[in-house]
């Protein structure tokens, strides 16, 4: 009863293990690469003779700034990007009537828009009131470009909360500004939590905006000042590679641990 | 007994508080969304150079000289490919691997977060360990093939012209594929036991139980699948812009990184505005009928 069942799965199994190895072995070396000293490296499939941490050291001195300009860009501009999603993907998940449809149309438009097209006049309206090459302009414009994802994802995830819990609040006299605050958002942290992790990853990981609107060390994000890195005439792939795992690994490690969150949040809305 | 007067009343204020609502992202739309494409609209109708006081009124010629030049027919050329590309090779990898998955695989939580871990990863970060990778003397391609002994097919990965979008895609397959892979997997975890039980006492192979019953079960999660992928295919920039910088000779350029570096490098904003309304209004024709599925969507889910 065993013998063909097993016999079925081995083909499907070997195929999933050689697809495992060859989508981990970039990780891999990348991290073999970045323990090994500059004699080494060339050996690219051999382990490192010892651990040779320099690289990291190395890493952290070029690179240390403005990982943490990383992280105070992409904390707040989460927390805002939830917070303007919420609020409008709220009335359009209660609006009755065609209006709502109308709104919600236009703003799910901006999803098709390819970010490149405003990159010159926003360099310009940001220069103008005095936020280019700022961390607080980029928590203005992060929010701002995910508008419509973050509008489409929270309709949607307010659309799945029974309508009979609003219409109740309202006839216990709670305002609907009220139910908003008081109710709604404090019942949907799963759903905000999954965008959470999908925005973080948007955010942390954007290049455009950055390159445009950011240039020097108080305030460029950890994936420029890589860029640089990578693009200079002598690239030292140790540091680079040591960089490159340090900028990787905030993102991973959220993923990794609200793995659940975030395929909900995939289907969320969507999959209903 | 609740007051219905107030109770209208409080529905009828509730518009009024939708629209307070509603007036903060609309606003944000406006200002960050609906003005820079008008203004690059109106600036594609100018030569500009970015720091001159007054941008001089050229009409439509930056969209005529765009269309006698080569290098922009390559660049929305190279669009399309990748179009193409990343609307078949991540999809249908993705498919596969969770198709494999999906019969309770021994090692099933190692395989989804291996498949998975590379999307995670920014994109520079792609860039500078494909880089690596590619590196054409000491790189781990060149490598392997040196030592199964095909170190004749070797290449200059990224600095020969007509390998150098391949090598691109390469590195974007392992980049996204764990996205595809991951909804469908979920997807395919969503369809009711019952179907599949059904098809199987009915006689059907694996392979018509897949093709017949999962696979048109799917069709929500393909839709977000594949109008994601059209989406980055409009928007690609931060791959090609990291790894090659459009090169070598503008070999992998696309509209995006010619727009920058038309922009912002040579400093001809009109120019490089045009070629940005061409690439809006390609997007808007590929990508429209997807916005209107998932707004259509909301219909359907409010008709429940």
């Amino acid at each position: 009863m065993n013998t063909p069942t097993a016999s079925r799965k081995a083909l499907p199994f070997s195929i999933l293990i050689v697809a495992a190895v060859i989508f981990a072995a970039p990780l891999v070396v990348a991290l073999l690469t970045s323990l090994k000293s500059p004699s080494e490296i060339t050996r690219v499939i051999a382990l490192p003779n010892e651990l040779f941490f320099q690289n990291y050291a190395i890493a952290y001195e070029r690179m240390g700034r403005s990982f943490l300009n990383s992280i105070a860009i992409t904390v707040p501009s989460v927390i805002l990007s939830l917070l303007v999603g919420a609020i409008s993907g709220y009335p359009l998940a209660y609006m009755r009537g065609a209006g709502g449809r109308i709104v919600y149309f236009f703003l799910l438009t901006g999803m098709l828009v390819p970010f490149q097209i405003v990159q010159i006049p926003l360099f310009f309206l940001i220069r103008a009131v005095g936020l280019y090459d700022t961390i607080p302009g980029m928590w203005l414009v992060h929010p701002a470009y995910s508008v419509p994802f973050c509008t489409f994802f929270m309709r949607n995830f307010f659309a799945s909360v029974p309508r009979s819990m609003y219409e109740a609040a309202l006839i216990d006299g709670c305002t609907p500004a009220g139910y908003f605050w008081r109710l709604l958002l404090p019942a949907s942290g799963s759903g905000l939590a999954a965008l959470a992790i999908i925005q973080s990853r948007a955010i942390w990981n954007d290049l455009l905006f950055a390159i445009t609107l950011t240039t020097s060390d108080q305030a460029k994000p950890v994936t420029v000042t890589i860029a640089g890195f990578a693009s200079s005439l002598q690239v030292e792939y140790g540091p680079l590679m040591a960089a490159t795992l340090i900028s990787l690994l905030p993102v991973m490690i959220a993923y990794l641990l609200f793995q659940k969150a975030f395929v909900r949040g995939l289907l969320g809305g969507a999959g209903k | 007994m609740p007051n219905f007067q107030l109770v209208r009343r409080k529905f009828q204020t509730s518009g009024i508080t939708h629209a307070i609502f509603l007036s903060l992202p609309v606003t944000l739309f406006a200002v960050f969304y609906i003005y820079p494409i008008i203004s690059t609209f109106n600036l594609s109708l100018h030569s500009w150079d970015g720091f001159s006081p007054t941008p001089r009124f050229v009409g439509l010629q930056n969209y005529i000289v765009l269309l006698h030049q080569p290098r922009f027919y390559h660049a929305l050329l190279n669009n399309i490919s990748w179009l193409i590309f990343l609307l078949l090779g991540p999809t249908g990898l993705g498919l596969l691997l969770a198709a494999l998955l999906d019969r309770g695989m021994r090692g099933e939580a190692v395989f989804r977060v291996v498949f998975f871990l590379p999307f995670t990863i920014p994109a520079v970060a792609v860039a500078a360990i494909w880089r690596w990778m590619y590196e054409p003397t000491n790189g781990l391609l060149t490598t392997i093939l040196q030592s199964i002994g095909l170190g004749g097919l070797a290449q200059n990965w990224l600095g020969d012209p007509s390998i150098v979008n391949f090598a691109l895609m390469g590195s974007m397959m392992w980049w996204t594929t764990g996205f595809a892979f991951l909804v469908f997997f979920a997807g395919l975890r969503n369809i009711p036991v019952e179907c599949i039980e059904a098809a199987r006492i009915e006689g059907a192979t694996p392979w018509q139980l897949f093709w017949k019953v999962s696979f048109p079960l799917l069709w929500p999660s393909t839709i977000v699948v594949l109008g994601m992928a059209a989406v980055d295919a409009m928007r690609l920039f931060d791959i090609v812009w990291a790894m090659t910088n459009g090169g070598p000779a503008y070999a992998s350029e696309v509209l995006a990184t010619q727009m920058y570096d038309t922009a912002f490098g040579r400093f001809e904003m009109g120019r490089a505005s045009a070629i940005s309304v061409y690439l809006l209004v390609i997007a808007g024709v590929i990508i429209m009928p997807y916005i209107y599925q998932l707004a259509k969507r909301v219909q359907d889910s409010e008709a429940e």
